[in-house]
This record gives structure tokens, sequence and C-alpha cells, in this order.
């Protein structure tokens, strides 16, 4: 028995029905008055077969067909059949929103909150985003390591895997697959911040604007920043130093390249003396077309050249009693290549008085020495450079370079361990030659190791609050060739 | 299937959705409570010369729980009731609104493979931070190109 039914036409099919909202059609099922209608609406309703299409849904009042007797479900006088669109989207499918899904589920998720206190009660918030995010402020304490070199850096800085680690990036994705590596590497309580670093400040939790180094010096410096003793803050260290070199000779030329290479920040070069075609054999600093003009100029055309970021302060004088504690009271560190015993003896006993750490080296012919000066230095007691000589040799058991000639390429390897010894105080790792002294015998090959003791009475350094005072070097050292 | 879906044609018309202030406002406070899943509903209004005026909008429930964070499939029974509430108006659907949550408001592979035409698309692409963009789609030979959003 027929009836008549309203038909609702949804607004993306209108256009096939003369525009109109709704259709009033007669018959005694739906399929039956949905073959009342134009082919070209209907087509869009019914597959060929006579199926309703997937994408369109059927209502008749409020139920769905499908759920009744499907197209031969009766239709009773006044019914409204409605023509529901299936509306659906949202992002692509895409394999990582697949895994993101996993991770979610499988990684637990903190807020800002409770990862604050987790990290007050032992845990370690691991910021894993690019450098020039964090630049612009991660968590207080934090550890910087980014998301590319993570699964190489987490074990050096944090070694027990029991430790809780909240894991951060700007919102809470990279985070998880970060977190995802961390825990294959052994790491059992890792978590992710939900909502990053953004929500975080949102927050309105604390944070830092932490110092970093700029793109030109995180690539100049890449070797460093692998390198666990160094890293970030290391060359930040380094960059914020400052070393004396006395001399721009055998020993400061490559101890001088090496360290404005390493990026000391400012490097100062004290040498009163002007560049000899004779230097050139082992004075690495220096070029021919620079014969005749000052060393200070010299090198520091030279290191500016390898490291225009280095900050070279040129003294071009002679270091003396009146002069020595302005000089050196701007340094951190002083690397004495000196030539000369009242050079040494002064720049000791300026080093003893303002406990800078002294980094001494000699050559003679194949041989050569480096040691640390540092009566100050903390973990260990070692001499000074007047402990073990309490007063210069005669000149003929101390005979100059000029005068004893010496191999072109032993300064270099000198100078080289004077430059090792000033990066490792400078960047506070590993054990200084202080109270040691290497000895190098080029012709035989061979590193002796000597200890060096300390002079209980030493008149310089046994009591540095009592400090006697400068001496005229050139006259002290003479009477000692006298 | 999308040559079942092209259906009314905007050929040769500059589309533009007209969304007043308070239901832009109501709509970016149902985006920023439904994060990090993805909201939808349906948008209420008239469509005149090209010209699609919003008059309401309506929340709907996401029937895709399994995947509530990047899809969304709308109720039927929402559909319907949005449907009769436009009708008793004098309105009619002009379109459909989804939230993109932590992706921009640009549709998706899966957004035009789904899409009506003559209907609206507006995406709100939402953050932890909050809205970030609001932007309205229109499907158009198979495309969709963006509609003006007044």
């Amino acid at each position: 028995m027929n009836a008549t039914v309203m038909i609702r036409i949804p607004t993306p099919l209108r256009p096939l029905a003369g525009g109109a909202d709704e259709l009033r059609v007669q018959g005694a099922t739906v399929g039956e008055a949905l073959q009342a209608l134009d082919d070209a609406l209907l087509e869009r309703i019914l597959t060929p077969e006579g199926e309703v299409r997937r994408f369109v849904n059927l209502y008749l009042g409020p139920d769905n067909v499908a759920t009744l007797e499907g197209l031969a479900t009766p239709i009773r006088e006044g019914d409204v059949l409605s023509i529901v669109p299936a509306v659906a989207g949202g992002n692509a499918a895409q394999a990582k929103d697949r895994w993101l899904a996993q991770l979610r589920a499988e990684i637990p998720a903190v807020d800002p909150r409770e990862a604050l206190e987790l990290q007050r009660a032992g845990a370690v918030l691991i910021d894993v985003r690019e450098p020039d995010e964090i630049a612009a402020g991660t968590p207080e304490g934090a550890l910087p390591l980014g998301r590319s070199y993570l699964e190489f850096r987490i074990e050096e800085a944090v070694p027990d895997k029991e430790r809780a680690l909240v894991v951060l990036c700007a919102v809470g994705l990279r985070s998880l697959f970060a977190a995802e590596g961390l825990r294959r590497l052994g790491y059992r309580d890792v978590r992710n911040l939900d909502g990053g670093f953004n929500r975080w400040k949102d927050e309105g939790i604390p944070f830092q604007v932490p110092r970093m180094l700029d793109a030109n010096a995180r690539e100049r410096y890449a070797r460093h920043l692998t390198m666990p003793e160094v890293g970030e803050s290391g060359q930040l260290r380094l960059l914020d130093s400052k070393v004396l070199l006395i001399g721009a000779g055998g020993l400061g030329s490559p101890a001088g390249l090496y360290l404005a290479a390493a990026g000391v920040g400012t490097l100062g070069i004290v040498d009163h003396d002007v560049v000899d075609r004779s230097n050139l054999q082992r004075q690495i600093l220096h070029t021919d077309a620079r014969v005749g003009r000052p060393k200070v100029e010299s090198a520091r055309e030279a290191i500016l050249s390898l490291n225009p970021s280095v900050k070279v302060v040129g003294h071009k004088t002679r270091l003396d009693s009146d002069n020595v504690e302005a000089l050196l009271s701007a340094y951190d560190l002083v690397v004495d290549g000196s030539d000369n015993f009242p050079t040494r003896y002064l720049v000791n006993d300026a080093c003893v008085k303002l406990g800078i750490p002294n980094v001494h080296g000699a050559v003679y012919r194949f041989e050569g020495q480096v040691t640390v000066f540092w009566p100050a230095y903390g973990k260990r007691r070692g001499p000074c450079y007047r402990c073990l000589y309490p007063e210069p040799p005669p000149p003929e058991m101390a005979p100059s370079c000029a005068e004893a000639g010496v191999l072109g390429v032993l300064p270099g390897v000198i100078g080289l361990l004077e430059a090792v010894e000033a990066v490792k105080i400078l960047l506070d790792t590993g054990d200084p030659l202080v109270g040691r002294l290497l000895y190098y015998d080029a012709l035989r090959a061979s590193f002796i190791e000597l200890k060096l003791k300390r002079d209980p009475a030493c008149r310089y350094c046994a009591d540095p609050a009592r400090f006697p005072g400068y001496v005229d070097y050139e006259a002290f050292c003479a009477e000692a060739g006298a | 299937m999308s040559e079942w879906l092209e259906v009314a044609s905007s050929e040769g018309i500059d589309p533009a959705l007209r969304l007043p202030p308070a239901l832009k406002e109501l709509l970016e406070a149902l985006v920023r409570a439904g994060y990090p899943e993805e909201t939808c509903g349906l948008l209420l209004g008239r469509q005149a010369e090209g010209t699609v005026e919003v008059l309401d909008l309506k929340q709907a429930r996401n029937l895709n729980r399994e995947r509530a964070r990047d899809r969304y499939e709308l109720d039927p029974a929402d559909f319907l009731a949005a449907d009769q509430a436009a009708r008793d108006r004098g309105h009619q659907i002009v379109g459909i609104w989804h939230s993109h949550p932590d992706h921009p408001a640009r549709p998706s592979a899966n957004d035009r493979a789904r899409a009506w035409a003559g209907w609206s698309y507006l995406i709100v692409s939402v953050t932890p931070d909050g809205v970030r963009e609001l932007r309205s789609w229109r499907l158009n030979d198979g495309d969709f190109i963006e509609e003006v959003l007044e």
C-alpha cells in the first residue's frame, strides 16, 4: 500500500533535485520511494546493483534503515526519509601517526607540574629540541642534549639506567620518538612531557634562557661538541678563557695556533722581538713575507686567519717587574715559552703571587720538557719554578737555542703538550702535570715522567701571603753566572 | 569515488564564508576543549551567490574513537538533529567544521577524498598553545579551493 513520504535532500545533492531541499514522493517501501527520484539523483544514493552507497546513510525518522529492513523497510503516511551524507575526514593516514599513537599508549605522559616534581625527586629532564629552540628557553636544569646525537650522548650524561628521565620537545611529539630511543638503550623509567615546553611556559613554570653557541661556532667546534669532556658548556668555557703566551717563538707558535683553533677566546702574546728568517725553521706563526715585522703583529695575522673569532691582544714589550702583574692578572693561564732565565723567574714569581697556572716548556736540541707550576692547584700541591731551581744555572750550563741549536720540530712537540695541558686546565678535566714533569727524548723516542717535589721552605710559594717581592731579574741571573 | 561526490559546482564564483565573531569564539572554545582529540561538527546557515553565511554551529560526536586524534566520522544522528534545527529556522547545513590537532588548517588527502561538493569545510588548527588558524575550503573540480573567511 502506497504512502506519501518526504525525502530530505542534503545540500550537496540539491542541484540534482532542482534545488529542492525536500521532495514528496509515494511508495510502499523505502526502495520504492527512492525509485520515484530522478535517475541522476538516485544513482548518487544507490549502486547499479541497488545497494545503498557506503558514503550515504538513509534514515527513516530517527532510525538508520540499515538497522530496520533496509530498502524493504515499509513506510507509513507522513514519514520523513533523510539522505544523510557520510561526513568524515581528518589528517592523512601516515605510518608516523600510527607509530605516535602506539608510543602515546606505551610511554607515560606527565604534565609540567608532575615533571617538576619528578625533577626535584631526582629525575633528569632531557630537552631534545633543536639548538635554536633551546636557545630561546629550556626548563632549569634540563640537559639540552638535542635529538640527533641523543643516543650517543645520553649514557655519558646519565650513566644510571634506573634514573627517571622526562623527555621534552616543543609540543610533546618529537619527544615520544626520543623517549622510545632511550627505552631501547635500557632506561627503565622514561616519561614524556605532555604538551612539551610550550605548555611548560604557558603554565608559568620558570625556565632559563641558556647561553648557546651560534651556528658558526657550532660548526667550527663540532668535533669538540660531540666529546662529553668538552661539549657545549666546555666550549663556552674555552671561549670565555684568556690565555697569555709568553713569547711568540718556538713554543708559543704551535701552542698559540692550536689554542686559537680550539677556541680559546682571548690570546695575549708578549713578545718584544721582530721576526728573523732563522726563526722560521720552527716558529710556525710567522712567514717568510713577515720577516722583519714585530712578532706580535705577525702572530695576530696568523691566528686571525685561522680563527677570526679569537681576540688577540699583542703586548709588544719586554716583561719586567713593573708591568708583569698588570699584564698577567688579566689572564686565566700562562703558557711560558720564554727563552731566558730572567723571564722564567719573573713569570714564575708573578704566577705564584697571582695564583695563575703556569704551563712551562723548555727545549734543547733533541730534548724537551713540560710541566705545570701551579702551587694554588686545589687537588695536589706541586712546586713552583723556584722550588726546582732556587737560582739560575750559570750560562754555560744553559745555552740558548741560538747558541746550542734546536731541532725545528722539537718545540712543536713540547709547545703542543703545553697547549694540551692548558686546555685541560681551562676545562678542569683530566690530571694536569702539576708536580710532574714530562721529559721527551726525541733521539730515543721516549717519554719519562719525573716527580717534582715542592720546597716547603721556598721563599716564593711556601706562603703566597708572604710574597718577598720582585727582584732585578737580569742582575739576579747575571750574578749566577758570575 | 570523488566523481559521485562532485555534484554542486562553484565555477566562476569567488567563494566566501561569513563567520560572525561570536560563533568564531564558540568554535575556538569547542576545539580547544577537545584538544588533543579531533573535534567536528556542522555549520548551519544560508548560501547565496557564492557567499556562505554561518548563522549557527553544532558540535557532533566523533564516531572514530580509535583514531580520535587524527580522524573524524560525524555521527549521523547529530547530522539529523542539526538538519532539523536548520530546517526549523529556514536554514540549511552549509558545511562541516573539524579541528586539526597539531597540524595546519589545510585539508589532508583524506579530507579531500571524503569531501562533498557544495559544502564549506572549515578547518581549525589547534595546538597546546591554543588555536593557530582557521581556514575554510570548498571542493571545486576535485580540488579544494580556499574560501575567503569574513
